[in-house]
């Protein structure tokens, strides 16, 4: 099967521009955002020679939830982590081409890591707490950056789990151990604890596959409630959670964006053979 | 490309739908021709069978919103999905014009179908109805234009009867009841060939993913028929 050559937002929708499109009435506009958060051009990652994100080119609108849909090994999760430089962590892993966040340049020679992560938060697919309290989970990050100040801090911590949609969960027993909390409340906790440190954008890598459907469905809710607020990108295997939450939605495969388009366009009438295939379940 | 069951129990949806059309057809032409032949049995048959679509149509129906419920198709599966829901209420819709036709049966007869040429209008409209279900059959985007393209045809034959009934009605004694009737049936073939235009339009949205039915032609044509 012939992929697009390249499959850029703008290529996709030729006449109109991506934002212009309309979206359904459960997604209205977002008065400041749509501007690009993240943009690549010709963005490659490599482990050693593979080269497992082909020459991406993209823009990330901001305060809108971008999906990333594809095949286990198409570079999803590879283009999502290195938007705050995760993949620096494996040996032989490069890039090329240009990645940018906020007009500056990601892989720059001097952008600062820390500071780039506590601006672009992320939340993994198990819900992973530190063994501590549910406060100095929260805590954390803020702790981290230098603040010490009880006052400043309980309000913080209250702040980001309100956010969560956790804090009347936990209001009362901030003090017991986070691993007591269910898989749920642990993931919304991350959630929360990621918030803390005020980011601009939230990584979330396929951030139910380890909750069940209620739990799903309070992670897809709270998605929906930060909306607006922070630039969402969110990586996942369950195409109707894509559809349900995003605004926009990327499909990959074998390491090219073949498809960058609005949800509503993408899954009533996506314009490549490849995507439709796959989100039919038509891909062999 | 693999077919999946998902894509099988598609098929036999769009396998329902095909089977329908084809006794709605056969109904309409079977209400032309009691009409015809003034034959109260076929008459009788004809209700029957329109409950069996009605009973059919349901069904259907519920079959496919069983099958968005639970499977939750996209692209493709979604509009072929709705295309047949769709195009199933038309073809209830043309089960009901066959029952209507037979209402009008005892004002009716052998010389006034032959005088407005009814069965002629009849098989035109539907062709045209059978002309949209293949192009859904074999998602054919230019016969489904055709049909469109079609429906002028038959309101240049609505029209005709229209000025015909018109004229009739002057001459003194004339048999207003018959002459309703006649306008009735013509109307309702006239009506036929709407559903086939619409189907035309579904199964264009089904190819494309365009909704073409309220085209800017159409909203032009709206805006000038509201300055006349």
């Amino acid at each position: 099967m012939q992929l697009s050559p390249e499959a850029s937002v703008e290529n996709q929708t030729a006449k109109t521009s991506v934002r212009d499109i309309y979206l359904p009435p459960e997604r209205k506009k977002i008065s400041g955002g749509g501007v690009p958060h993240v943009m690549a051009k010709n963005f490659s990652i490599y482990y050693g020679e593979f080269e497992a994100v082909k020459k991406v080119t993209a823009d990330i609108l901001s305060k809108y939830v971008t999906a990333i849909i594809g095949p286990s090994g198409c570079g999803k999760s590879t283009f999502m982590r290195s938007i705050n430089r995760m993949n620096d962590l494996i040996p032989n892993c490069h890039t090329t081409g240009a990645l940018m966040f906020d007009g500056e340049d990601v892989y720059g020679k001097f952008t600062d890591e820390v500071l780039l992560r506590k601006k672009i938060g992320m939340v993994f697919q198990k819900p992973n707490p530190f063994p501590k309290s549910i406060f100095d989970n929260v805590a954390y990050g803020p702790r981290l950056h230098g603040i010490r100040d009880r006052k400043t801090l309980e309000g913080i911590v209250e702040k980001s789990l309100r956010k969560a949609a956790l804090w009347d969960e936990v209001c009362d027993r901030l003090e017991r151990n986070a691993l007591s909390l269910s898989g749920g409340q642990q993931q919304r906790m991350c959630v929360a604890r990621t918030l803390a440190v005020e980011p601009e954008i939230l990584l979330l890598d396929e951030p139910t596959s380890a909750l069940d459907p209620k739990a799903t469905a309070k992670i897809e809710d709270l998605i929906q409630e930060l909306r607006g607020s922070y630039t969402i990108m969110i990586v996942t295997h369950n195409m109707q959670q894509a559809s349900r939450v995003s605004d926009y939605t990327m499909f990959f495969y074998e390491g090219v964006l073949v498809e960058h388009a609005p949800t509503a366009q993408l899954f009533t009438n996506p314009k490549d053979r490849m995507t439709e295939d796959y989100i039919t379940g038509r891909f062999s | 490309m693999s077919e999946r069951p998902v894509h099988e129990h598609i098929k036999e949806l769009s396998e329902v739908l095909v089977w329908l059309s084809d006794k709605v057809l056969q109904n309409f032409h079977d209400a032309l021709r009691a009409v015809r032949h003034q034959d109260l049995q076929s008459a009788r048959k004809i209700r029957m069978t329109d409950d069996e679509i009605d009973l059919a149509e349901v069904r259907l129906e519920e079959q496919c919103l069983a099958f968005l419920a639970l499977q939750q198709p996209v692209a493709r599966d979604l509009r072929t999905i709705v295309t047949i829901i769709k195009i199933n209420d038309d073809l209830e819709r043309i089960g009901d014009l066959a029952v209507h036709i037979i209402e009008r049966m005892p004002e009716l007869g052998q010389e006034v179908m032959d005088r407005y040429e009814f069965e002629k209008m009849g098989n035109f409209a539907s062709d045209m109805v059978s002309k949209s279900i293949k192009a859904f059959v074999n998602r054919d985007r230019p016969l489904a234009d055709e049909v469109c393209q079609l429906d002028e045809d038959v309101d240049v034959m609505h029209r005709l009867v229209f000025r015909k009934v018109a004229e009739a009605m002057k001459v003194e004694g004339a048999n207003t009841e018959q002459l309703l009737a006649v306008l009735s049936v013509s109307r309702y073939i006239e009506r036929l060939a709407d559903h086939a235009t619409r189907i035309a339009l579904e199964v264009i949205y089904l190819v494309t993913g365009e909704i073409v039915r309220h085209s800017e032609d159409t909203f032009e044509k709206l805006i000038q028929s509201l300055k006349d």
